[in-house]
């Protein structure tokens, strides 16, 4: 393969968001280390300000329609791309706004913080924009690198250095799968961007090329059996982190993979849909099943979350245009509720330095406001309409009644009556029982800004649809003609002609 | 039922969002007093504004009324969709009136969270109201969904037994499944609605409007899965036998306001009638669905009775004879005939009187001795001679009394499932027998007799706001009882193009099948 590097300005605009976060980036680690006395907080304001500009750069490119692509098609910026990227510039500047206080705990490197969650974010955004295996690999290793060393930042913390060793292992390990399944494709097929891929053969290698690269990716998103790094981690790592871990790596790596079944593997569709079954119901269930025994709000929204991904892959399994519409709304859903019901856990942690579920008794009373952001948030995550997270499991739904997938459905409707449950739980903790100290908790201005900005989103997507769903329709219209063959499953009690 | 009739003003959305507005204006306020005479104002006006509908309701019609229709989520075909027919129409004005009446007794009885008490009501008079005006499939799912929320707080914060962390649960949980379950069968409706819109190239692609889903004919064998994936969901919620666990700990451990709401509005059973029959008219009619539906009716009528008859606590005595009330709602919905759609709709509406009414007495004596058992009553007659009165006026509603309100509803349904078959309602008049044998019994027993051991003297009668409570129920009582006429011209048109609709549709659905439309 060769590449033709003469590229023109114009080429270079397309990079242009990432080009620009890099260059901000080394000058936020300028100013760490050259300005010593300026207060980290600085530090913060100063990501947010440069990752805001990003954003609005993007913004601007999905509403002129820029797209194309680059090193010979290696990196792609598509309206897909462009929403996957906005998606997690919100969460990396959400994140870096409920960090802030939290970083006070760290003895040392707190303005490095700053620079390795941007990082992170810049690794994701080329992860969403990689149109070949090669950028796939690169790019989902640069974004893992971040967090590597973000999840055992609290450094004398035992829970910390154990999540962030585990993650460590296996996510070596997954990227260990990642090459080797890269290998078995390039070596069948002799390609490695995916949609020259859509015409191969399948042959036993690239079949098993393509479960070694989904069992990878499987890590990422953290679906059964691929899970087990994900409650130790969620627990070790700070909370911000773990806010963060939640949101935009998986956020990403289903990105990569719409681009892998839907465009790689469209023909195959008969094949994957089995698969993607099976890991979507054995996720829902499996989670949410651990999920009601835990102790710990983190472990649990752990749990919870390995269980939306159950739901996600509903919509991947479903394979069609409306399925990917249906995921990217989801996704979307889960950002605000996510994200706000883990600022609600750092604002409490930060006050009563626990995160027990026990802890939580009586926050109504301390804290009218947190206790019932939280029961949205939780409502919303557990799918009761009005809120974002109804929409998302409403439209992921009729995507896969629509292909017919009715185990599915069954599966993940009764696994809602069960998260219910565990959401019941906390939310009982928070209304019905007595608090054992009284005492207000005070939140901080940066926090309750990021509850707002959740409690907002989750209400406005959850009441006034329209413009997500507008949006996230024109975001996946080249899908629109790659979809291979629709599965022919005749939906129970269909009459066959007459 | 497909025609609309519009109205110059919204005033469905103001039915609709005028008690959650003023639950939030509720917040502002910290001094108790001025909290209950507020949400009494909320939900005074709101009562105002039903009577206005009801009277400006055209009577003897099929259309459907005050409509409002807005776009909402158009790329699934979800729009908000509100109005009222026949069926739904009475229901608006029933809710308004026993949220009112709950306030009233809610007044002096709840003492502690007040403000959050008359939040949840209004909140839950709000997805009440939702349920009943939507037409909007998603809409309808909505309000249903969210009214387990206030439900759950209500029973959980205020409910006076000791289990009710359990009731609370319980409730929310085997409503949720139910209605998962519904929510496939309107999905499948929505996918039915999409196949017929690509053929047919119509504008919209998706839709989950009632009156669009109507027009659209579903093949049987696909109207059975959904029927019984929409059945489930009403039956959890109805809740029709051997779907009714929940009932009986929710009522007897949660607080006395949310049993009239939850006895007192058939949520579950006005299920059926708005959707399942009208959508799936030939599933409805099959013989398994009739066989299955009313043998559970039947079951429940029965079943529900003897419960009744052993209890020794009034409330659980009450939800047993719910449970046997919507037994007899169910048969003469599925007898499918005008005389049992009539009866049952009626009988719905009655029931918001009469077994709500018992609710209330429950909670007056139930204030008056901690406690509902029969073990703290025995003569009481004598002391509150007022408080007797209404207790037997209210109960003989129940068991069906000539003169009262339960008697034509039950006529109607008799009248109906004989017609269906002699032997639906041969089975059925044995549930009225029941009926009255526990009630008196339970009454002759707290009332009459020797004066109980725990009874005191100076028993209170009815207060003022009690008396108000009594006499207005008792007043609606008498006005369904002896002149009925009002109320059932309201229904008929709808009733009748329900029924119409039911009778004929196997023509269609069979050209269709000759035609070769399917799958």
């Amino acid at each position: 393969m060769t590449f033709s590097l003469n590229l023109a300005f114009s080429d270079l605009l397309l990079l242009l968001p990432e080009i620009f976060l890099t260059c901000w980036l080394c000058v936020v680690l300028i100013v760490d280390f050259s300005l010593p006395r300026v207060p980290k907080e600085r530090l913060a304001y100063l990501s947010v300000a440069g990752l805001v500009v990003t954003l609005g750069c993007l913004a601007w490119f999905d509403m002129n329609h820029v797209s194309g692509t680059l090193f010979g098609n290696m990196f792609v910026l598509d309206r897909m791309a462009i929403f996957f990227k906005i998606v997690i510039l919100g969460a990396t500047i959400l994140v870096i706004l409920a960090s802030i206080e939290y970083v006070n705990r760290f003895t040392l490197f707190r303005g490095e913080y700053y620079c390795l969650v941007v990082m992170s974010a810049l690794g994701m955004m080329f992860m969403v924009s990689a149109n070949d295996l090669l950028s796939v690999f690169v790019s989902l290793e640069f974004a893992t690198l971040g967090f590597y060393v973000l999840v055992s930042y609290l450094r004398d913390d035992l829970a910390s250095n154990e999540g962030g060793l585990k993650f460590f292992i296996l996510g070596v390990l997954a990227a260990g799968l990642l090459a080797y399944g890269i290998s078995l494709v390039y070596g069948e097929t002799g390609k490695l961007v995916f949609s020259d891929m859509a015409s191969a053969q399948p042959t036993p290698g690239l079949i098993i090329g393509f479960l070694l690269i989904f069992a990878a990716l499987g890590f990422k998103v953290g679906a059964v059996p691929f899970h087990s790094w994900i409650p130790d981690t969620y627990h070790g790592a700070p909370t911000p982190v773990t806010t963060f871990l939640s949101i935009a790596p998986k956020a990403a790596a289903f990105a990569i993979l719409l681009r892998i079944f839907l465009v790689a593997l469209g023909t195959f569709k008969p094949i994957w849909v089995v698969l993607l079954v099976a890991v979507s119901i054995l996720s829902m269930t499996y989670a949410n099943i651990v999920a009601i025994a835990q102790r710990n709000i983190k472990r649990l929204l752990a749990y919870s979350g390995i269980a939306q991904v159950g739901n996600v892959l509903i919509g991947l399994a479903a394979g069609t245009k409306m399925g990917n519409d249906a995921i990217l709304f989801y996704l979307l859903a889960y950002l605000f509720a996510n994200i706000g019901a883990f600022a609600v856990v750092i604002a409490v942690s930060q006050a009563i330095g626990t995160d027990e579920i026990e802890d939580y008794r009586g926050l109504s009373r301390r804290s009218p406001f947190l206790a019932f952001a939280m029961l949205l948030f939780l409502l919303s995550l557990a799918g009761v309409p009005p809120l974002a997270g109804f929409i998302g499991k409403l439209y992921i739904f009729v995507a896969a009644i629509k292909e017919g997938l009715y185990t599915l459905i069954v599966v993940g409707l009764i696994n809602i009556v069960i998260s219910m449950y565990y959401y019941l739980i906390v939310v009982k903790q928070m209304y019905i029982n007595e608090p054992i100290d009284p005492s207000p908790i005070a939140i901080s201005g940066p926090m309750k800004t990021v509850i707002y900005v959740g409690l907002a989103g989750t209400l406005v997507i959850g009441i006034y649809p329209q413009p997500f769903t507008d949006w996230v329709v024109s975001a996946t219209l080249m899908f629109a003609n790659f979809v291979g063959p629709s599965v022919t499953i005749i939906p129970p009690g269909a009459s066959l002609g007459g | 039922m497909l025609e609309e009739l519009t109205a110059g003003f919204p005033i469905l959305s103001c039915i609709l969002f005028l008690p959650v507005a003023g639950a939030v204006v509720l917040w502002l306020f910290d001094e108790e007093d001025m909290v209950r005479t507020s949400a009494l104002t909320i939900a005074l006006v709101e009562l105002a504004l039903s009577v206005f509908v009801l009277l400006r309701f055209v009577p003897e019609s099929a259309a459907m009324q005050f409509t409002e229709r807005v776009q909402w989520i158009p790329a699934l075909g979800i729009s908000y969709h509100l109005a009222v027919d026949g069926i739904s129409v009475l229901f608006v004005g029933l809710t308004a009136f026993l949220t009112v009446l709950v306030v009233v007794y809610s007044w002096d009885t709840i003492r502690h969270q007040v403000k959050l008490y008359m939040m949840c009501l209004l909140a839950l008079e709000t997805t009440t109201m939702g349920v009943f005006v939507s037409l909007d499939l998603i809409l309808f799912f909505v309000f249903w969904e969210l009214m387990l929320i206030p439900s759950y707080f209500l029973i959980k914060l205020w409910g006076g037994g000791a289990e009710r962390h359990y009731a609370a649960l319980k409730f929310v949980l085997y409503t949720l499944l139910g209605s998962v379950f519904m929510l496939v069968g309107i999905a499948l409706l929505d996918i039915n609605y999409h196949q017929w819109a690509l053929l047919h190239h119509t504008e919209q692609a998706y839709s989950f409007d009632l009156l669009d889903l109507l027009r659209v004919p579903i093949p049987v064998s696909q109207q059975l899965v959904i029927f019984w994936l929409m059945f489930l969901g009403f039956a959890f919620k109805a809740p029709v036998f051997p779907f009714h666990t929940w009932l009986p700990d929710a009522l007897l451990e949660g607080p006395i306001g949310m049993a009239v709401v939850l006895a007192g509005l058939k949520l579950g059973t006005f299920g059926f009638i708005r959707f399942s029959i009208p959508l799936l008219p030939d599933a409805s009619k099959s013989e398994t669905v009739v066989m299955v539906v009313v043998g559970l009716g039947l079951c429940a009528i029965l079943y529900g009775a003897w419960m009744a008859l052993v209890q020794a606590d009034f409330r659980r005595l009450l939800a047993y004879s719910s449970v046997s009330h919507l037994g007899f709602v169910v048969v003469g919905l599925f007898a499918l005939n005008y005389q049992g759609l009539q009866g049952s709709l009626l009988t719905m509406i009655n029931l918001g009187f009469s077994t709500a009414g018992l609710f209330f007495i429950a909670g007056f004596l139930y204030s008056r001795q901690q406690t509902t058992d029969l073990s703290a009553f025995g003569g009481m007659a004598k002391q509150v001679p007022l408080l007797a009165t209404f207790f037997l006026i209210i109960g003989l509603a129940s068991i069906g009394l000539p003169g009262t309100n339960g008697f034509v509803g039950e006529f109607l349904i008799l009248l109906g499932a004989f017609k269906a078959k002699w032997w639906f309602g041969a089975v059925a008049v044995l549930g009225v027998i029941f009926g009255a044998a526990y009630f008196l019994w339970y009454y002759e027993r707290s009332m009459f007799g020797p004066l109980g051991a725990a009874v005191k003297v100076t028993m209170n009668d009815l207060q003022p706001r009690e008396k108000i409570i009594a006499v207005s129920l008792s007043v609606m009582i008498l006005w369904i009882g002896l002149y009925p006429s009002p109320f059932l011209r309201i229904m008929n048109g709808s009733i009748q193009a329900l029924v119409d609709r039911v009778q004929q549709e196997t023509k269609v659905s069979l050209q269709d099948n000759r035609t070769g439309r399917g799958y």
